[in-house]
């Protein structure tokens, strides 16, 4: 099996630099982790679930999509070079994270092709790197996930003692990258696996809780749970599978950009018609639509559920708003 | 830089205070709720993960003992007696367990006319202190836990309220983090200071939660949400992010109590805070305002007098 | 030739917010008397110095104002009694959080200039705009204006550089 030492791994992220890709990894920024662009392999932070998933290498969290300006009583419209969007490697994706660009395909390819998160997905590689702390936040475990899951990682990365790690390639993309370095890696049988992390919840019945959904729309429950929501988009910016965004275009008469941002339904704003009509005119109304749409909705549309137990909305929520505790307690029957 | 010799993580009160306090909070909405004098409590219940609490409205005095009180009741319940929360606000009396800095939203709030306090039954912590931001839930209160308002609060005991629950702990004297926080960048140059705005409001993803957690962002139509026109730009880019932060704070001015749910809520750790209590420095050094227990007729920019300093005005 | 005097001589964008009852005519009556000032200042009428909101400041800064000037009628003089008291509180108080977030204060200059006074008006702008222009522009908030968040960065000219060398 090919190995890789921590060494070599900072030194394959310095000869991808120097080769002109741009590396995204868990990087150090003030206080927090968070998934930035890396200009040397020591910059890599190991160990630590960045703030924010890594979900924006994809879909960031703002972009431009088009240009205007009048010029002379004349318009023009210019679209965004593509062909600029540079060759990208993510580097130290937790299994959580580098799971969900696999589950947001199917919606940004489903009717329209997003060509900005495509062309980016087509020009990213994922090097996984399996779990090795959780907290009692996560939930990978309950929602069909693990900490040695490597569902959507092109290479994963499995901690060996020794500070080496052991590389499974998943996919020919990961081949590819792996052919192209394969002086920094060695070939060793056998190895001891570092201990990884434990989440401890039980596996759900994720089957179940969409029968339930199915059931409930309307039920007080959802008052119950979600009459303390603040309506804020902590949960939603930093999940790595929430994926809905706005479209704003900023600038003046004469010249500007429309930009694409992220949004969240937890805001009050989010389904706020033009006459003014709200039709989830409620907190609880907005907080059932994040359930829906992560266990039933799309598990309807495309057959695959919305959350990768990453528990990052579990800490973040300003009230206490805990997601592993209502699904189980819809998957328990309530 | 401290001038308070101050252990790393050494717990501040044993959990006998805490559980006193429980008891009293549960024996009084069980009382209140019973009696009919109140339709609900709003106060604190236990979460899943271990020590973690959060926000609880309850109806039923059966459900009484669900209350608690602990390190991680951090929020600041006042928010859901705002007009933001319309579908909380019932008809008759509420009652709200509330902290120092909690107490001093409920007299900001009504001072604004927003709330009565014949409509509020509100028990009152003996506070030695909660919580700061991203931390474990089960951790105790420590030097190392302890949020950096409630290193400098002054509001322990509450004042004006139905009934306190609990009795103050001796507390040691910490450190003034924050204020030595605004000292250093007091003392810096503009660029400085220019440099260290930008870095952190830079990382504002916009989220929204410093303003949906505060009690006085209840507006219908906040200002930045407005698009025609539109007063700030509401992508979450370095220009707009400056722009929002320096409105927010602004809007605050003369109005925040301190309670500093911004800065805990901030999932970037961005720290708000400095903004609020610089502020508020600001006004008392001014017109001699501060946010107290007890509701002010009128906010300091409500207000004028005539010989107010104008040695800025040519 | 223009281009020529901006480069050796930089001018710098003034925006002026006063109100329509007193420095608005102050101004008139600076014209109409046939006085000389720069032309750097950009004149915008408001109905009194209380409806002067911090934002358009804010948003005057953001888009490119070199310096902003408020100005309204003395203390005593409003016409709607006690606008200008109100906004000299909220000005006082809006200086002290942009001095904090790092802006030169020299840039922004508050003013009572009453409908007499066109004299006066011409000293201060052209006081102001004299020290702009010895500053320079205000960079701070262009500067942000054109920067982005990393993620929304296409590319950079490093990258861009190495992809040419490939």
């Amino acid at each position: 099996m090919p190995t890789i030492t921590e060494q070599n791994l900072r030194t394959l992220i310095d000869s991808l630099v120097k080769d002109g890709s741009r590396v995204v990894g868990p990087k150090a920024a003030g206080s927090l982790t968070l998934y930035e662009p890396l200009s040397s392999g020591s910059e890599l932070v190991l160990g630590a679930l960045p703030r924010r998933s890594a979900k924006e290498t994809f879909f960031p969290l703002c972009e431009d999509i088009l240009s205007y300006e009048k010029k002379e009583g004349k318009m023009t419209v210019a679209d965004v070079d593509l062909a600029r969007l540079p060759q990208t490697v993510l580097v130290g994706a937790l299994p959580c994270d580098a799971a969900a660009p696999g589950i947001l395909d199917a919606v940004f390819s489903w009717d329209y092709n997003d060509e900005f998160y495509l062309e980016r997905r087509k020009k990213t590689t994922v090097i996984g790197i399996a779990c090795t702390k959780a907290d009692d936040a996560c939930f990978c475990t309950a929602v069909g996930y693990s900490p040695s899951e490597s569902r959507g990682s092109d290479l994963f990365l499995l901690p060996l003692e020794g500070d080496k790690y052991r590389c499974q390639v998943i996919t020919d993309k990961g081949n590819l990258l792996l052919e192209r370095y394969r002086h920094l890696f060695t070939d060793e049988e056998g190895g001891k696996v570092l201990p990884l992390a434990h989440p401890t919840m039980e596996k759900l019945d994720l089957k179940k809780i969409r029968e339930w959904l199915d059931k409930n729309f309307e039920n007080d429950f959802w008052r119950e749970i979600a009459e303390r929501c603040v309506g804020c988009g902590a949960c939603a910016f930093i999940c790595p599978a929430c994926h809905c965004f706005d479209i704003n275009d900023e600038g003046s008469e004469g010249k500007g950009t429309r930009r694409k941002q992220w949004d969240a339904c937890g805001f009050s704003k989010f389904t706020n018609h033009a006459s003014g009509h709200n039709p989830r005119n409620v907190q609880p109304q907005r907080y059932r639509n994040r359930i829906m749409h992560k266990f039933k909705y799309y598990d309807d549309k495309f057959g695959q559920t919305l959350c990768t137990g990453c528990g990052r909305c579990v800490r973040a929520c300003p009230v206490g708003i805990d997601i592993a505790e209502i699904i189980n307690k819809i998957g328990s029957g309530l | 830089m401290n001038n308070i010799a101050e252990k790393q993580n050494t717990p501040l009160v044993d959990s006998a205070y805490f559980e006193a306090i429980t008891t009293a909070i549960r024996m009084e909405a069980r009382r209140a709720l019973d009696s009919g004098e109140v339709s609900a409590v709003i106060g604190y219940k236990s979460g899943r993960r271990k020590g973690s609490a959060q926000p609880v409205i309850i109806t039923d005095a059966a459900r009484s003992d669900e209350l608690v009180f602990s390190p991680a009741c951090v929020n600041n319940l006042a928010l859901y007696l705002t007009k933001a929360k319309k579908e909380v606000r019932k008809n008759g009396k509420i009652a709200i367990v509330a902290k120092g800095c909690d107490l001093k939203a409920l007299a900001g709030l009504m001072g604004e006319s927003q709330l009565k306090r014949e409509n509020l039954h509100i028990i009152g912590i003996a506070c030695a202190g909660v919580h700061g931001g991203n931390v474990e839930p089960s951790e105790p209160l420590s030097t190392g836990t302890i949020a950096r308002k409630c290193r400098e609060c002054h509001s322990h005991v509450p004042e004006g309220v139905d009934m306190t629950a609990g009795t103050l702990p001796a507390l040691e004297q910490l450190a003034a983090l924050e204020s030595e926080e605004l000292s250093r960048l007091e003392a810096m140059t503009p660029a400085e200071r220019w440099a260290f705005w930008t870095e952190h409001l830079s990382r504002c993803i916009r989220c929204m939660a410093c303003r949906q957690v505060c009690p006085f962002c209840y507006c219908e139509q906040c200002l930045c949400d407005r698009n025609r026109p539109q007063g700030v730009e509401t992508t979450p880019r370095p220009a707009g992010n400056m722009g929002w932060h320096i409105i927010r704070a602004m809007h605050l001015a003369g109005r925040c109590a301190g309670c500093a749910e911004c800065e805990r809520s901030c999932p970037m750790d961005i720290p708000l805070n400095l903004l609020n209590r610089k502020m508020a420095q600001e006004l008392k050094d001014l017109y001699g305002h501060e946010a107290g227990m007890q509701p002010h007729e009128k906010g300091p920019l409500a207000m004028y007098k005539e010989n107010d300093d104008e040695s800025f005005i040519k | 030739m223009h281009a020529e005097k901006l480069k050796n001589n930089f001018e710098p964008k003034i925006v002026a917010f006063v109100c329509t009852w007193c420095t608005y005519a102050g101004a008139d009556l600076a014209g109409t008397s046939r006085m000389q000032y720069p032309s750097n200042v950009r004149v915008l009428k408001f109905p009194c110095t209380g409806r002067i909101d911090p934002l358009f400041i804010l948003r005057a800064f953001q888009k490119g104002a070199d310096a902003v000037l408020v100005s309204g009628c003395h203390p005593g003089d409003c016409h709607y009694m006690a606008g200008n008291f109100h906004a000299r509180r909220r000005f006082a108080t809006f200086r002290k959080l942009l001095e904090f977030i790092g802006v030169d204060l020299n840039r922004l200059q508050f003013s009572w200039v009453s409908a007499a006074e066109g004299g006066k008006w011409v000293e201060v702008v052209t006081e102001l705009t004299e020290k702009i222009r010895s500053m320079g522009q205000m960079q701070e908030f262009k500067a942000l204006e054109l920067e982005e968040c990393w993620s929304g960065k296409l590319d950079t000219a490093e990258l861009q550089e190495a992809y040419n060398k490939i």
